[in-house]
């Protein structure tokens, strides 16, 4: 047992040395061939970082689009099969699209609504309340859970006989509908994760936002209320202009982060498999059918759609994000 | 740094113009958030300490009778959760340190040294915190496996050498730019080398900035799942989340015990939690900096 520790230990002792050296090594050698002493340095210091990248990021992204054009199972060498993949994904995976729809419907309501309530309750704290620290916790409390703890809790909030369905038993019966089975009904897995998803993020965001209005200079306030403006006109024309490159912020981080959804998913075991997230199901394909090749496939068909939604709101964010610095 | 609102650089007063009514409003709209937040983490903790047939009770039991610490006991001996706890804590620590020094590395070399490329190469650095990872999970399981180092811990540690977090080395980047210059300048005059003067200078000036971001690796590497998911096969080298999950998919086999599980989780959020309220400011400064700055 002892070995398995050992045998990490030594990998990451001798990896550890090896940067070292090397950023030894470049720094001599950047200085033998007559580069400046700032620039070998530099490029030295960095070194850890480009090596990472080149090994890490640019070789496995090569790797993957080549191995989304094979077919590939880990046991036998890949077998290039042109554009099978993605013509299987977008013609004969009925799953696909259904994952898909899934996923984006997920991210496009969630990350609207958590940025609204974040934004309500932001704003309520930063008018002068007593104990802003203290609310401040409680409000951020929910978002240092693990994502485990926070899907364990939800499905058992969200059992048949959970607490949810209790507290909304009176309602339930009042409209004479059935108590929902939330993750395990295929109508209402979504709006089942939406609840976990809005109440794992709203205190990061309102942490967040309260942060971003706190940074606005007051001088703009007395400047308004000089030239006569109320009190709802002054939020719309000084408070959410100013915090609008906080709100882009959130939005995008939002966006990224929903749509890769996976230890939550990954936690709920019981849903109906009209819940099934991208990430999920690119793992399942890759590491539970062996079919490497298709996951590849899909994980790049999932970069695009992230770069896409990415790109449409850094395009409409030319409309509506204000920065100080562009002020002509 | 500009003023995030966490470290109390200038009071603020505003005349209260506010009526009692609209205060009332107010304080009466934030209580209700409260406690919408705060009632499915309590009744985690509630449902910890009950007794197993005391689960489905209505109207629902929030004070448990008899509270029942012995659940903790029960849930933490069904698996071998004292061999979780050791793999968790070694590879949380090898990844932290390796993560947070070679942030603080890069991040120095991008913040004060002059060389070609380095503003291209500063934002290649910020477009790859876009990549989803689940992208680059499959070439990197295949390296590890040519290795031979799958179902070890190597994967979930070595790698952190290589700067995992991008956004670690923007926040201390930001960090190191507030350095004044002449503190360096002085150094070098003295004698000193680059790396005495990062070592002994630079890295105690930037302390704060060290402790938002080791609060952030933390968090990532206690509760990194996908990675362990994917590396490890077998139960004895689990970390604490994958032994969780093993836990929940065994236990709601037939009927879910909802008290065990209960007291796992809160379990796993134990050593954040008090994280969380020792060092609370560094959680919101990591939090924070890279959306106040725009």
């Amino acid at each position: 047992m002892l070995s398995w520790y050992a045998l990490t230990l030594t990998d990451y002792v001798v990896v550890g040395a090896a940067i070292f050296l090397a950023m030894f090594l470049i720094h001599r050698l950047l200085r033998w061939f007559g580069v400046g002493r700032e620039a070998a340095t530099g490029y030295a210091l960095i070194l850890p970082w480009l090596i990472g990248l080149v090994v890490w990021n640019v070789g496995p992204f090569v790797a993957s689009l080549y191995l989304s054009f094979t077919d590939y199972t880990i046991l036998k060498p890949p077998a290039w099969i042109g554009f099978d993949n993605y013509i299987e994904m977008f013609t004969d995976d009925r799953r696909f699209w259904r994952v898909l729809r899934f996923t984006i419907g997920y991210s496009v309501i969630n990350v609207p609504l958590g940025l609204i309530g974040a934004l309500i309750t932001a704003t309520l704290l930063n008018q002068d309340v007593k104990g802003l620290g203290i609310w401040r916790t409680l409000y951020y409390l929910p978002a240092v859970l693990p994502a485990a703890a926070t899907a364990l809790l939800w499905r058992w909030m969200l059992a048949s006989n959970g607490l949810i369905n209790q507290i909304f038993g009176p309602v339930y019966s009042l409209f004479g509908v059935d108590k929902p089975a939330w993750f395990t009904d295929p109508q209402m897995v979504l709006p089942a994760y939406i609840l976990m998803g809005l109440w794992g993020v709203f205190g990061a965001n309102t942490v967040i936002l309260l942060a971003g209005l706190k940074n606005i200079p007051r001088d703009l306030y007395d400047a308004a209320k000089i030239d006569g403006a109320g009190r709802i006109s002054m939020y719309f024309n000084v408070t959410i202009p100013m915090l609008s490159s906080t709100l882009f912020y959130v939005l995008i981080i939002g966006i990224i982060g929903s749509l890769q959804t996976f230890t939550q998913a990954f936690f709920i075991q019981h849903t109906a498999r009209a819940g099934t997230f991208m990430s999920v199901y690119i793992y399942q394909e890759a590491f539970e059918r062996n079919s490497m090749g298709y996951a590849a496939a899909l994980g790049w068909v999932m970069l695009l759609i992230i770069l896409l939604f990415t790109l449409l709101v850094f395009r409409s964010s030319e409309a509506w994000v204000y920065y100080e610095g562009e002020r002509s | 740094m500009t003023d995030t609102g966490i470290f109390p650089a200038r009071k603020r007063r505003r005349q209260a113009t506010d009526s009692i009514p609209v205060r009332v409003l107010i304080y009466t709209l934030l209580l209700i958030g409260v406690a919408i937040v705060m009632v499915p983490f309590l009744w985690m903790l509630s449902t910890s300490l009950k007794d197993q047939s005391r689960l489905f009770i209505y109207p629902p039991e929030w004070i448990p009778n008899p509270v029942r610490w012995g659940n903790y006991k029960e849930a933490w001996q069904a698996l071998p959760f004292n061999r979780f706890l050791i793999n968790t804590l070694f590879m949380t620590l090898l990844a932290m340190f390796a993560e947070i020094l070679t942030a603080a590395i890069v991040a120095y070399g991008f913040a004060r040294f002059r060389f070609p490329g380095r503003n291209v190469l500063f934002i290649i650095l910020l477009s790859t915190m876009m990549l989803p990872g689940i992208l680059t999970l499959i070439p990197k399981f295949i390296m590890w496996r040519s290795v031979g180092r799958i179902d070890t811990f190597t994967p979930l540690t070595v790698g952190a050498w290589f700067v995992w977090g991008p956004s670690f080395v923007f926040l201390l980047r930001q960090f190191f730019m507030t350095i004044p210059r002449e503190i360096e300048e002085a150094a070098i005059i003295d004698g000193a080398n680059t790396v005495q003067i990062f070592h002994q200078i630079m890295l105690p000036l930037i302390k704060p900035a060290l402790l938002a971001i080791g609060v952030l690796s933390f968090q990532a590497n206690w509760n990194n799942f996908e990675g362990a998911l994917i590396y490890l096969n077998t139960l004895e080298k689990y970390p604490m989340v994958l032994g969780l999950q093993f836990f929940g998919a065994s236990l709601s086999r037939e009927a879910p015990q909802w008290h065990l599980m209960m007291a796992m989780s809160t379990v796993m959020a134990a050593p954040i939690l008090v994280l969380f309220f020792l060092a609370q400011r560094y959680f919101i400064e990591g939090l924070t900096v890279g959306a106040v700055k725009g």
